[in-house]
């Protein structure tokens, strides 16, 4: 294999890790007071939502991989799809929150919400930390979604067609990886958050740092793995 | 001011009868499990049960650390760091089965194990970053050591695992045999659950760790009857359809044993139980 390809899959996959990494501080995840309608977010840890989101992406991805070799296509085609499955989980959650337990979406960490400058602080039922997906947080998932989405076809793109793996392969690697990242900006995170808006994405740099050297070392062994079989998938 | 009588009869001794003691440490259950998962995953030629009984003390580990770190709070839930043990896993057996081919003698792959140290090093460094001041600071007890082992432990599965199934380490034919007819996924699923659904189903106050594991070798003894069915579809056994049905029945007979004994422990150490007349009381 040529040292060019070599750079350009370890690039790939740590751009993917990185932007997976990006992805989850931008999610709403709500975590268990979520479930009970007493913080904003989607009912569930972020590795869940981050895994539901790939895996959409991963397969309409791969659809689009099968009869194009553009990487543009690829990925956006894959970010779309994650994108598709956030917006509707989101909504959904919305439907439910508001027509199943009657409260209404309201963010839990601003008063006046950035982008609609509706009032949040009136709404919001007193020792709750928010309900639902507000306005700022569902457009902060749909950014998130996508993020995450274009991550993994990005690393799925990489693994199929540079590294010449097969498609199931490569698509449970890509997967892999991401996971990997995914957990580390979990942690990061520390349970929940509300997206961009939020005092926790301040703590971006130390999960991209992590991320960074974590998806570094997996991206060396993905190379040294395809060099040493040498396009015998 | 009245003393409540209850608080003198808390002190009962414990139910005997129902432990399952082993080995005794978490040190001693990785060292062994570690030991007897690597040996058996070099020899691919040994019967599907004897690499069942391989893969049920590599999860059992796995289980064990998920439960050690876990404990202390991760904040993202228990789920989390088991499927980071399975998404390390698949990268490390990526690595093992790269390297298979250097160094094999007939049946025998000691180079697949360059995965599991290779995931070793991955796991610490990131268990490093995750654990640091500098960087994301979970302030967890040795989460450095929990997360290596995790790696090994995850790597160790998904090759005993791909060794089950196709009878050898050969990439050709783990690429036919797993990758391409989709089981890869369902592996990663049953090892994300081996590891971490026990922890995740038992924990809170009154969560014992003999109980817990009860549940982690119930959820393998069902892996292994799924993985022998799985063989007995794919027949690439070289001892026939007999090694896919031993290890159906051993799988079997492990998920009836544990899972009577797990009920049995659950239904004796809790306070009460109030049936719902679905499940029927094993008394």
């Amino acid at each position: 294999m040529e040292p060019v390809m070599m750079i350009l899959i370890v690039g790939c996959v740590v751009i993917g890790g990185l932007l997976a990494s990006l992805g989850a501080h931008l999610l709403p995840v709500g975590g268990a007071p979520a479930a009970m309608g007493t913080a904003t977010g989607i009912a569930t840890g972020t590795v869940q939502i981050m895994l539901g989101a790939v895996m959409t992406g991963l397969f309409t991805a791969a659809s689009v991989a099968t009869f194009t070799d553009s990487l543009l296509l690829v990925s956006l085609s894959g970010a779309v799809g994650a994108t598709v499955m956030m917006c509707v989980v989101m909504f959904m959650a919305n439907i439910v929150y508001a027509f199943g337990c009657g409260i209404v979406p309201i963010s839990g960490r601003v008063d006046v919400d950035p982008i609609t400058k509706e009032p949040q602080a009136p709404y919001r039922t007193p020792q709750t930390d928010g309900h639902g997906v507000p306005n700022v947080v569902y457009v902060s998932g749909a950014i998130g979604g996508f993020l995450a989405g274009f991550a993994g076809a990005l690393m799925y793109y990489a693994l199929l067609n540079y590294a010449h793996f097969s498609a199931g392969l490569a698509a449970i690697v890509a997967l892999s990886i991401f996971v990997a990242n995914a957990i580390l900006a979990a942690y990061n995170i520390r349970g929940t958050i509300e997206g961009f808006h939020d005092p926790k994405f301040k703590r971006l740099p130390k999960a991209l740092i992590s991320s960074f050297a974590v998806s570094l070392l997996c991206g060396i062994v993905v190379v040294l793995a395809a060099t040493i079989l040498g396009g015998a998938l | 001011m009245t003393v409540t009588p209850a608080v003198i009869e808390e002190e009962e001794p414990t139910k005997k009868g129902l432990s399952f003691k082993f080995p005794p440490e978490e040190t001693e259950m990785g060292l062994i499990a570690g030991i007897i998962g690597a040996v058996i995953v070099i020899f691919t030629g040994l019967p599907a049960v004897i690499k069942g009984v391989g893969l049920l003390l590599v999860l059992l580990w796995g289980m064990d650390s998920v439960r050690k770190t876990s404990k202390y709070g991760l904040g993202t839930g228990v789920p989390s760091i088991g499927v980071l043990a399975t998404g390390y896993g698949v990268v490390g057996a990526l690595m093992g089965l790269a390297v298979a081919e250097y160094g094999r003698v007939g049946q025998l792959y000691p180079a697949v194990l360059v995965g599991v140290i290779v995931m070793g090093a991955i796991g610490l460094v990131s268990g490093i970053f995750a654990n640091g001041e500098k960087f994301i600071a979970m302030k967890i007890p040795r989460l450095e050591r929990a997360m290596m082992e995790l790696g090994m432990a995850g790597t160790l599965a998904i090759l005993l695992e791909c060794s089950i199934l196709t009878g050898s380490l050969s990439f050709a034919a783990v690429v036919d045999n797993v990758m391409t007819t989709g089981l890869i996924a369902l592996l990663f699923i049953f090892n994300c659950f081996a590891m971490l659904h026990p922890y995740n189903a038992c924990l809170g106050p009154d969560e014992r760790r003999e109980r817990t594991r009860m549940c982690a070798v119930e959820i393998s003894g069902l892996i292994c009857v799924l993985l022998g069915l799985a063989m007995i579809g794919l027949g690439t056994s070289p001892y026939g359809i007999l090694d896919g049905v031993s290890l159906v029945v051993f799988g079997a007979i492990v998920w009836v044993v544990f899972f009577r004994m797990f009920i049995k422990a659950c239904m004796d150490e809790c306070y009460a139980t109030v049936g719902t007349g679905l499940i029927k009381t094993i008394e």
